[in-house]
């Protein structure tokens, strides 16, 4: 075990193998350390279990399985039922990526969702499949460059629109769904808590920018994923048995291009008359979103300002590890 | 029974990721832009930040490492520390004075002692001349030390100018005195109405002393040569200091003041007190315009400008006199010109008048505060001794920028370098090499708006010497100095803990650590961190 840090568990502790300044690796340690040690975490293949489970090291300080590509949903609904069974209420995780998710996952999330499976699913969205070396999935966005969805004569990267994930799961009447993103922390702590007190299958898409993938530098990972959000291009909301039930409000919205820019998979975009339409294309999906949500004139205190501002000794971590504990 | 696995798998950590990399974040402590500036180099971040979390006589010790006068300087100084502050990019500046005057008040009301530094009695004797701001804070660093200082001055008081020149609606003298007096507790031999060079000759301060600093201040006004006759005239400074010796003078219905600076504002809005009309004859442009030419503008701040006009001071600019017109020996008024230039070639101070602008402006007394200089009468065998000799000359005297705290820091160096001279244990005081950090290297995105506190200002009869400006109430002293922030140094928000995607941040008790045989120079902590606390090198 990793005692290294007394204010933290480290669930998802160092020396994984992600590339530097993996949003995935930074999410779900956070996600993983919220919901704390106590907890059996399933996770579908993709970057996530490769880089966290090398060459027989594990970077793992709980009980965490691998299952395979599309079954994860399936798996947790079993460990779910055996502990039920025994009569243990341990907490059941599932992680998985977008692909995991959206794609080749969404049959066994739908099934876990309907058997009313007493389960967090959490996906770690990077919009591709990375693993793989960034093939586009139904996550990519629009007009993304992924090595199957170049830029060329017949289109500006991804012709197609990102799947839109969380009104399909909402839409099994499930009692809990949520947007997240790495730069609002205490939003997705807020979320990561309400969803581990709420009793039966719940759900969280957590943005999660890739360095790699996303071809930004890897130091800009935090601010790019607030820039999806401050852009109306991946709103912040809440869905409890299928009604709109919080969104974080734009404190004041940002033009898509500041999110585009630092952004290597939209850089076929800039400099040429098809690139610029699709740049209004872009803006205009963005403008729909949060036309959709309400985004700019929602009645809450909750915005992209205050949920941002920093203040001196935090704003409230994790659980706090106690030193005695640590050294059980 | 735990069923047997095929392999018991290892801890990642076995692996370290920190070989990949390029750059490397490192935490390292700014020097804000507030503290560059004052020059008594107070570190003001870290007062605020002490004051932001209530910890008040902390913070007051802290303050006053620099500067034992913070009830004082929240009065009176013009705050360059202010003008420098970085939230200026994101609002508006904290009000750093006035957190400071708080400070200085509670020491005050609770009667909080300084405490010496260095119990250790120290043999080598120290005179200081001159009980200013320099004189006593020079005097203060030494005794803290353990050395005897002993404090020469002319005056039956002390505090200097602060005393005998700033009018009591800006600086009431009892707060001056209170901030004296914990000084003086300290065991300060103070030896008032002792002019050295009369009272005392130069040659026994030498022998009776191992080192003598010299902060006379510039106590010989400059004085108005145009005219042979002394009836009706008066220098700002002797107005001033017979006022402040508790004189109500009885004047002329009609009062010109003749200067452009703090003095003759100060000046006006005195004989304003004591029931003239006043009109202040200024060489100089209203200090609106920070763009016109050096020089051509009052060095004053508009804010004191404004509050004198509110009184009723009325203000003539870019006149000079041209001569003062009398029937008999009595004063009828001053004939005044248009001033062209106010500054000759060499850069001095010599305004040129145009022909044919003449007016006259009707008064009985005209009171002249057009600047002052070094009293060195008595003293010139010292003024003339190096440092070698054990000799120092500061504050005002030394030619600092003529204003409180450049005084006290000038006290403080001296008393540094007297320290190294008589071989303290403690010496060389090498300033710590601290690099700077401006706005652009932080992240304002964190930190809300939120509007500055100010002390009300309060409206009272024209005859009254009360003071003029309210201090803030706790709760937005507290507040306001919440408002700092915190540049350059790190204020333990989480965010680098938070976000390293490598667990390679560790949360300590009070910091942290970055644990560099996992971090793998990703650069978010860098890029995140508010405050521009934490640097990135790249690594060979
Ligand atoms: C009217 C006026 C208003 C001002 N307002 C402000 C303001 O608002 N804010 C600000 O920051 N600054 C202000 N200043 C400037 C400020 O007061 C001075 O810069 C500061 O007091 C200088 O400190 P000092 O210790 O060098 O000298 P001083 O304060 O002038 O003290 C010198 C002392 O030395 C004594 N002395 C002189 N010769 C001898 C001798 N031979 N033997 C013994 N004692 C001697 C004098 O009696 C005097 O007490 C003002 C100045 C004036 C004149
Ligand atoms: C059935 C199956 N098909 C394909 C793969 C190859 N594969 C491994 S990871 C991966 C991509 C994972 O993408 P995603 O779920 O988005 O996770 P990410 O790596 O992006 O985090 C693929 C296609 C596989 N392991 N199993
Ligand atoms: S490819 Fe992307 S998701 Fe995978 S480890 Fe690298 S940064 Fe993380
Ligand atoms: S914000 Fe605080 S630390 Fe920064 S310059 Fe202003 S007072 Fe100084
Ligand atoms: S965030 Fe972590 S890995 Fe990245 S540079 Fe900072 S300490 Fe290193
Ligand atoms: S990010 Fe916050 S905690 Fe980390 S060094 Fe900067 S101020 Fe300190
Ligand atoms: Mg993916």
């Amino acid at each position: 075990m990793d005692k290294r840090d007394p204010f933290r568990h480290n669930v998802l502790t160092s020396g994984h193998r992600a590339c530097s300044g993996c949003g995935e690796a930074m999410a779900a340690r956070m996600v993983c350390d919220l919901i704390g040690p106590d907890a059996i975490y399933i996770n579908a293949t993709g970057c996530l279990q490769v880089f966290t489970t090398h060459n027989q090291q594990s970077a793992w300080q709980a009980p965490w399985i691998h299952s395979v590509f599309a079954n994860a949903a399936a798996v947790a609904s079993g460990v779910e039922a055996a502990l039920r069974v025994r009569g243990k209420d341990t907490p059941v995780v599932v992680q998985a990526g977008d692909g995991g998710t959206f794609d080749i996952g969404l049959q066994c999330l739908s099934g876990m969702i309907e058997r009313g499976h007493d389960v967090l699913f959490v996906c770690y969205d990077n919009e591709a499949y990375m693993n793989t070396g960034v093939q586009r999935s139904s996550s990519t966005p629009h007009a993304v460059h992924t090595t199957t969805s170049p830029p060329g004569r017949l289109s500006q990267g991804k012709h197609h629109l990102k799947k839109d994930v969380i009104s399909i799961v909402a839409a099994h009447y499930m009692p809990y769904a949520a947007t997240a993103t790495i730069a609002y922390f205490p939003d997705l702590k807020a979320k990561v808590e309400k969803a581990m007190g709420i009793k039966g299958p719940r759900f969280l898409q957590v943005l999660s920018p890739c360095p790699l993938g996303w071809a930004h530098d890897s130091a800009l990972t935090v601010t790019v994923s607030r820039l999806a959000v401050e852009t109306g291009l991946f709103p912040l909301i809440e869905l409890e048995h299928g009604e709109l039930t919080g969104v974080m409000r734009l404190a004041e919205q940002k033009p898509v291009e500041e999110y585009l820019r630092p952004q290597g998979r939209f850089r076929h975009l800039f400099g040429n008359g098809e690139g610029a339409a699709e740049l209004r294309h872009l803006q205009a999906l963005a403008d729909a979103r949060i036309c959709r949500y309400g985004l700019l004139d929602a009645a809450t205190e909750w915005d992209t300002q205050s949920a941002m501002q920093s203040m001196r000794h935090g704003r409230g971590g994790y659980v706090p590890v106690l030193q005695e504990e640590m050294e059980k | 029974m735990t069923p047997e696995l095929a392999f018991e798998p290892g801890s990642s950590t076995a692996y370290h990721t920190g070989e990949w990399r390029i750059a490397k974040p490192l935490y390292r402590d700014k020097w804000p832009p507030c503290g560059q500036s004052c020059p008594a180099s107070e570190d003001i971040q870290g007062w605020l930040a002490l004051a932001s979390e209530q910890q008040w006589e902390t913070a007051w010790r802290k303050l006053t490492e620099r500067n034992p006068f913070p009830a004082t300087m929240g009065r009176i100084c013009y705050h360059p520390c202010e003008q420098a502050c970085n939230r200026g990019h994101l609002d508006s500046v904290v009000n750093i004075h006035a957190v400071e005057r708080h400070l200085g008040d509670l020491a005050i009301a609770n009667r909080w002692r300084h405490a010496p530094l260095d119990e250790l009695p120290k043999r080598q004797r120290i005179a200081v001349v001159g009980a200013g701001p320099a004189g006593l804070s020079c005097a203060f660093q030494l005794v803290r030390r353990g050395y005897p200082v002993t404090v020469f001055d002319a005056q039956k008081e002390p505090g200097g100018t602060l005393r005998s020149g700033i009018p009591a609606y800006r600086l009431p003298k009892a707060v001056l005195a209170d901030e004296i007096d914990a000084i003086l507790a300290l065991g300060i031999e103070l030896q008032a109405g002792t002019r050295v060079g009369r009272e005392i000759s130069e040659e026994e301060l030498r022998d009776r002393f191992d080192a003598i600093f010299l902060a006379i201040g510039t106590q010989r006004p400059r004085r108005y040569q145009g005219d042979a006759s002394s009836h009706s005239v008066m220098s700002g400074l002797d107005f001033l200091h017979r006022l402040n010796r508790g004189e109500r003078m009885v004047l002329p219905s009609r009062v010109a003041v003749i200067g452009g600076g703090n003095t003759a504002i100060d000046v006006a809005r005195c004989a304003r007190r004591l029931g003239a009309q006043v009109t202040i004859l200024s060489p100089q442009d209203p200090p609106v315009n920070h763009l016109t030419r050096r020089g051509t503008e009052m060095p004053v701040s508009s804010q004191e400008l404004m509050e004198a006009e509110s009184e009723g001071v009325e203000l003539l600019y870019r006149v000079g006199v041209r001569r003062l017109v009398r029937s008999g020996e009595h004063l009828s008024g001053i004939e005044i010109a248009h001033v062209d230039q106010v500054h000759d070639r060499h850069g001095r101070f010599n305004p040129v008048l145009f022909d044919g602008t003449e007016a006259f402006v009707p008064a009985g007394l005209a009171i002249f505060a057009i600047g002052q200089q070094v009293e060195w009468q008595g003293l010139e065998g010292l003024s003339q001794a190096p440092e070698s000799e054990r000799v120092w000359i500061g504050g005002d005297a030394g030619g600092s920028p003529r204003f409180a705290v450049a005084a006290v820091g000038s006290g403080y160096q001296a008393a540094m370098s007297i320290l190294t001279a008589l071989q303290d244990p403690a010496a060389p005081f090498a300033a710590e090499e601290k690099p700077h950090i401006s706005f652009k290297q932080m992240h304002l995105e964190y930190y809300p708006a939120r509007p500055r506190h100010e002390g009300r200002v309060i409206a009272q009869p024209l005859d009254g010497f009360d003071e003029t400006v309210q201090g803030l109430a706790e709760s937005d002293a507290r507040q306001e100095a919440e408002r700092c922030l915190s540049c350059g140094v790190c204020f333990q928000c989480d965010n680098c803990w938070h976000f390293c995607p490598d667990a390679a941040v560790i949360k300590k008790g009070a910091g942290y650590e970055i644990d560099y045989d996992y971090c793998k120079g990703c650069g978010i902590c860098v890029q995140e961190c508010p405050c521009g606390h934490i640097d990135m090198e790249k690594v060979e």
